[in-house]
């Protein structure tokens, strides 16, 4: 290859360039609102659990979980149209299942198990979902997997650590770090 | 080809959406995705979505390794400069 030093590096800077441009771009189809709207909707749940008492509590989770389900559907059909995944089918038909087991066995374990307060049946759920987030975010790609072992982490260290402020932890940490993460992505990835 | 291989392995990418990204006009991306189609270094998926005509663009196994390729001896003459 005939190429001089300067225009080599010119090349490397032009498809430096259109790869971040590609993965930027990529990003703000769906996975940066997908994160802000989960982290916005963790805040504001964990948030009433620390400070409200009641059924209120119970009333708001459903709704901001529904608003946030919409939401994530609307998202993935709408990124699904630009990009997709050529073995698309089988992997969605394999994803549903995984959810449909999972949320099967969820209700029997904590049938089973009979968690004593909120806080036990918050990391119940939330340890389900993430198994779930994990499961089915290593079909499609493996750095995927790494701000659902965070999340794991930091909500086992809160339950253990701090039971008193866990829900203000959860808000803070869980909530404002994916929305810190979907902030990152959209602006500096 | 830099940002089809940006893509995820099996991922393809509508051609009106890679246009846009790379702000280039429909006829000059056209060409330019020909001869590398011609070469085996992607491949062209023409599809219905929602009764609308679609084209997919993706990297092929031998497109994603000559650019890996080619990104290599363009660092090496770096290294040697």
């Amino acid at each position: 290859m005939n190429v001089s030093p300067t225009e080599a590096e010119e090349a490397l800077a032009a498809i430096q360039t259109i790869a971040q441009k590609t993965r930027h771009t990529i990003a703000s189809g769906g996975t940066h609102i997908s994160l802000i709207v989960t982290g916005i909707i963790w805040l504001a749940g964990f948030m009433s659990a620390q400070f409200l008492s009641g059924e209120i509590v119970i009333y708001l989770w459903i709704g901001l979980s529904l608003l946030g389900s919409i939401l994530a559907t609307g998202l993935n059909i709408r990124l699904s149209k630009r990009v997709h995944n050529l073995s698309a089918s089988a992997t969605a038909k394999r994803i549903g299942l995984i959810w449909l087991l999972l949320a099967v066995y969820c209700v029997a374990a904590i049938a089973v198990a009979s968690p004593l307060d909120g806080k036990q049946l918050t990391v119940f759920i939330v340890l389900f979902v993430m198994l779930g987030y994990l499961s089915t975010g290593l079909l499609l790609s493996f750095s995927s997997v790494w701000p659902g072992l965070t999340i794991i982490a930091l909500m086992l260290i809160g339950y253990f650590l701090f039971p008193g402020i866990f829900y203000l932890w959860m808000a803070i940490l869980g909530g404002g770090g994916m929305i810190a993460l979907g902030l990152y992505i959209r602006y500096r990835w | 080809m830099a940002s089809l291989v940006t893509l995820e392995n099996g991922n393809e990418v509508d051609f009106t959406y890679l246009r846009d990204l790379l702000e280039v006009t429909d006829g000059n991306l056209g060409a330019h995705l020909r001869k590398l189609e011609e070469a085996g270094y992607i491949a062209v998926n023409k599809t219905f979505v929602e009764r609308k005509p679609r084209t997919y663009v993706s990297a092929t196994a031998e497109g994603r390794k000559v650019f890996q390729e080619h990104v290599v001896a363009l660092e090496a003459i770096l290294k040697s400069k």
